[in-house]
């Protein structure tokens, strides 16, 4: 199947290192610390953190620093076919993955004995989902006021027919080739998640995950400007 | 006392040599013209090695001679000594109340101490003053001002709580009286206790201007001088018919 035509586009349009649309919005969840929302395409995730809060089971106390829970769930209306169980495998290792991802950015030490509850909800999900969900998280994260060492943003690229292809899409990304998922520190240039399936040779992961990198500082620019529209909001309330 | 509030957390940054500008982070304040001075860092910024960065997404502040800190507003409150804020009681256990005061580390687990026993009642509204806070305990609270007398602090009869975010709370409290506060007070009569951990009460004698009054508040949160007062105009419009 050809995934890249001869002229370089794929099969929704895009060129090999052309983003899909973003669309972020900050603060949907009234009931919630912070909350976001975030599409890439047709992958949209809803995000409510709440926290920090006191710790709910104290076994789990971890010495001098917040704990940080992270819940991914994907809504039975997400995909084509109403499939998912609560709890399933990759369920679980997603909440894990973003949880490990957004421990290491959250600054743990200023908020001892507190815990900070992430949940992720995916509500259309078209490839991409866990970088979404890194995205929103840390927009929820950043609504709530939780503070943080930078903005932990997420992006994946793939290779196929030859090309490498930044943010895949579900047709893209089930089509056997491999997908690197990266989750990075913008300002502080350094790399939070690294995933991949399947199987490269080094010199095309290198290419590979240079791409995604790049992807990941675009959305970081995007993330800012969501979270700069929205402080000013707050420009006229000022203390005496 | 907001003046007094931000001096206790700050920090001493002596701008010790040239700090180090690397091109990957934004540099919103260039301080390396203000080498060997001390400076004071506040809520929201915190110093890592020799570069100071933020934590938190909000409006970079400075207030003469050296403080900066980043002002941002949200639904959870950090509770800091001298703050006034208003509080529910949850529980009591000998002399010691336990308040509910919104807080993030310790929710429903502020202890009072308790001046007297009449107040006991669980679900009592206060209207209290942060005396201590320390990073791993429950902050304690006090229902008197520093020289012992009672004042302004205690329970709140009557009248309706609602909750805000915290940056609403201190712009109710700012000097001069925010816009919507005083074009309210110039038709209606009512009374308001604003906590600065995201909780005000108003009262009035007719049940309409307390619903007036909390509307427009919370309609407030996101309007600028000129909109809040059409605001209240509008409002008040609406009930001199």
């Amino acid at each position: 199947m050809e995934y890249v035509n001869p002229e370089g586009l794929r099969l929704d349009g895009r060129r090999f290192n052309e983003m899909r649309q973003i669309v972020a919005e900050v603060g949907v969840v009234s009931k919630a610390d912070g909350s976001a929302v975030f599409e890439m395409g047709n992958t949209k995730v809803i995000a409510a953190v709440y926290g920090p809060r006191e710790i709910q089971n104290k076994s789990q106390q971890k010495n001098g620093h917040a704990l940080v829970l992270c819940e991914y769930s994907m809504a039975h209306f997400s995909t084509g076919d109403r499939r998912r169980q609560k709890n399933d495998r990759r369920s679980t290792e997603l909440s894990l993955v973003i949880r490990q991802t957004m421990e290491a950015c959250i600054l743990t030490e200023l908020l001892p004995h507190s815990q900070i509850d992430i949940f992720l909800q995916v509500l259309q999900a078209d490839g991409g989902t866990r970088s979404a969900c890194i995205n929103a998280a840390t927009l929820a994260l950043a609504d709530a006021g939780i503070p943080m060492r930078d903005l932990a943003v997420s992006c994946s690229a793939g290779y196929l027919n030859s090309t490498p292809l930044l943010d895949l899409n579900y047709v893209e990304d089930s089509a056997g080739g491999a997908d690197v998922t990266v989750g990075i520190l913008p300002k502080l240039d350094k790399v939070t998640l690294l995933q991949m399936d399947a199987k490269l040779p080094m010199e095309t992961f290198e290419t590979v995950f240079a791409l995604a990198s790049e992807g990941c500082k675009a959305i970081a620019e995007r993330v800012r400007e969501v979270l700069q529209e929205n402080t000013k909001q707050l420009e006229y309330r000022r203390a005496a | 006392h907001l003046e007094r509030k931000i001096e206790d957390e700050f920090q001493s940054f002596r701008v010790a040599h040239k700090p180090h500008r690397s091109d990957c982070r934004d540099v919103v304040l260039d301080l390396s013209n203000m080498t060997n001075q001390t400076i004071k860092l506040g809520s929201g910024l915190r110093q890592d090695s020799d570069a100071i960065s933020a934590m938190r997404a909000g409006k970079f502040s400075y207030s003469k001679p050296n403080k900066y800190w980043v002002e941002s507003s949200h639904k959870r409150y950090i509770p800091r000594t001298e703050d006034h804020v208003l509080g529910i009681v949850v529980d009591y256990k000998a002399d010691n109340f336990w308040v509910d005061i919104k807080d993030s580390a310790f929710a429903r687990s502020c202890i009072r101490r308790s001046d007297t026993k009449k107040h006991s009642q669980v679900g009592t509204l206060l209207y209290l003053r942060v005396v201590k806070t320390n990073i791993g305990m429950n902050p304690e609270l006090s229902g008197t001002d520093a020289s012992g007398k009672a004042s302004v602090f205690g329970p709140l009869k009557d009248g309706f709580m609602f909750e805000t975010s915290t940056g609403l709370s201190r712009m109710l409290l700012s000097s001069p009286t925010c816009p919507v506060l005083e074009a309210l007070g110039k038709k209606l009569s009512f009374e308001i206790a604003t906590g600065l951990n995201g909780r005000v009460w108003v009262n009035a004698a007719a049940p309409r201007s307390v619903i007036i009054v909390a509307n427009a508040i919370m309609n407030s949160e996101t309007l600028s001088a000129t909109q809040q007062r059409i605001m209240v105009e509008k409002l008040l419009a609406k009930i001199s018919d």
